[in-house]
């Protein structure tokens, strides 16, 4: 039974394409065949993080145009073959796909694969309704700021409005030490407004910034915080149990332990 | 013509009603109420009446809404009698009442109260730190510094809205 998922989130910048590079790349390492699909039609992202934009023929308005078929704009991932990416158009908006356009091509794909992951634009205009209009589940991306919070908060109301079930959340960038000085929302912090369940947190991770500028992602970098936790966040999408990382214990520990000899391990907080 | 609902207006409401109108220059010929009342009203007044089958369709009649969720940002309950959520009034969401604002749950939006002017009404909440409470014609900040984790009342006392400890209210 293949599952359509669109990540979202309100505000922009918050890490949803990085998200849905990541979630992708884990489920196809995990052995699912998985299509990745950049609804951010104008402002095309997913291609640049995931190393694959100088393979771009075609794009989706192309697909849903009729200009081309769907195989033919389809573009198989570098590491893994079972994981397709269809881009965005970049000389087009948003305007030129309607709802309707990406239901179908939301069914043309699920014919296809195990996982259709949709990377919403921010807003909650036309673009966000597209994105979801297929999607049989939503998951929200946010940061431990209180604006990216209320933006989450107002596109779980719209997803309800919407009827697309229970959106899950993805807690992304946590500093565990900033919220062990209580400087930073803490997990509790953002699920006690958003009220929603949790799929994952993702520490912040230096690494991210150096994977995505190269066009890695950084699931494929032993090193990298981040991308375990993401590994762990596909895993529970594929209904696996994982417990959580203990994030603020482990940077707790690891900076007390470190911190005698005056340096830090990879992949830990700042 | 004028559609008043179910309202029973007495002959002087109806009378400042149409002096109001006619302020604005509108004549109505007619009105339409459920209420004998108000065709009563009406008739003296020297309007034609009618009656109305029923109330309007799309609109609450009733006393109180009850709503069992979180209101998110975003999102606005309007109701012209008493609100009660059951969850979390996040910020940016919003209630408007012509009654009392119960919320079992924690208050962080923004809450009007007596909307329709009437300044007993009151706002509790299992937690208040809203962005911004009104009763009638009365506007409040929450004060700086965040909520204590206990139940409060909020109400107007001497042309300001309070806020106090239910434990301490309602004795």
């Amino acid at each position: 039974m293949s599952r359509v998922i669109t990540i979202t989130s309100g505000k922009g910048g918050v890490g949803k394409t990085t998200t849905t590079a990541n979630l992708g790349t884990s489920l196809a390492m995990q052995g699912a065949k998985v299509a990745v699909v950049d609804a951010d039609i104008g402002l095309r992202n997913l291609d640049v993080v995931m190393g694959l934009e100088n393979r771009i023929v075609y794009d989706l308005v192309d697909v849903i145009e009729g200009r081309c078929r769907l195989p033919q704009a389809l573009i198989k991932d570098k590491h893994f073959p079972d994981l397709c990416l269809l881009p965005a158009a970049q000389t087009r908006d948003k305007d030129a796909v309607s709802k309707d356009d990406m239901i179908a091509l939301s069914n043309q794909l699920r014919a296809e694969f195990d996982y259709v992951l949709f990377d919403s634009p921010a807003g909650i205009e036309s673009g966000f309704r597209n994105a979801i209009a297929g999607a049989d589940e939503v998951v929200i991306v946010t940061t431990p700021e209180v604006s990216a919070v209320r933006d989450a908060d107002r596109i779980i109301g719209l997803c309800e409005a919407f009827e697309k079930g229970h959106p899950r959340l993805i807690l992304n960038r946590l500093k565990p030490r900033m919220v062990s000085r209580g400087e930073m929302m803490s997990v509790e912090d953002v699920l006690q407004i958003l009220a929603i369940d949790l799929l994952g947190v993702v520490p912040d991770d230096e690494a991210i910034v150096t994977a995505t500028n190269r066009g890695e992602v950084a699931v494929l970098d032993r090193g990298s915080l981040a991308g375990r936790a993401f590994i762990d966040i596909a895993r529970r999408i594929g209904g696996e149990q994982v417990p959580f990382m203990a994030l603020e214990e482990q940077a707790g520990v690891i900076d007390r332990f470190f911190g005698m000899f005056g340096r830090r391990p990879r992949g830990s907080e700042r | 013509m004028i559609d008043i609902g179910e309202r029973a207006l007495a002959e002087d409401q109806l009378a400042a009603l149409l002096e109001l109108m006619h302020q604005h220059g509108v004549r109505p010929e007619s009105l339409a109420s459920t209420a004998r009342e108000s065709r009563v009203s009406a008739r003296a007044a020297g309007l034609a009446a009618r009656p109305l089958a029923r109330a309007p369709e799309s609109e609450d009649r009733s006393e109180a809404a009850f709503a069992w969720r979180t209101v998110r940002s975003g999102q606005v309950i309007r109701h012209h009698g008493h609100v009660t959520v059951l969850g979390d009034v996040n910020a940016g969401g919003e209630i408007i009442a012509g009654g009392n604002v119960l919320v079992w749950g924690r208050l962080r939006g923004t809450v009007h109260a007596g909307a329709l002017g009437d300044r007993k009404a009151v706002i509790c909440a299992l937690e208040l730190a809203p962005t911004q409470l009104r009763i009638a014609d009365l506007i409040a900040r929450a004060p700086e510094g965040g909520a204590g984790r206990f139940p409060e009342v909020a109400f107007v006392e001497n042309d300001q809205i309070g806020v106090e400890p239910w434990e301490t209210y309602r004795k």
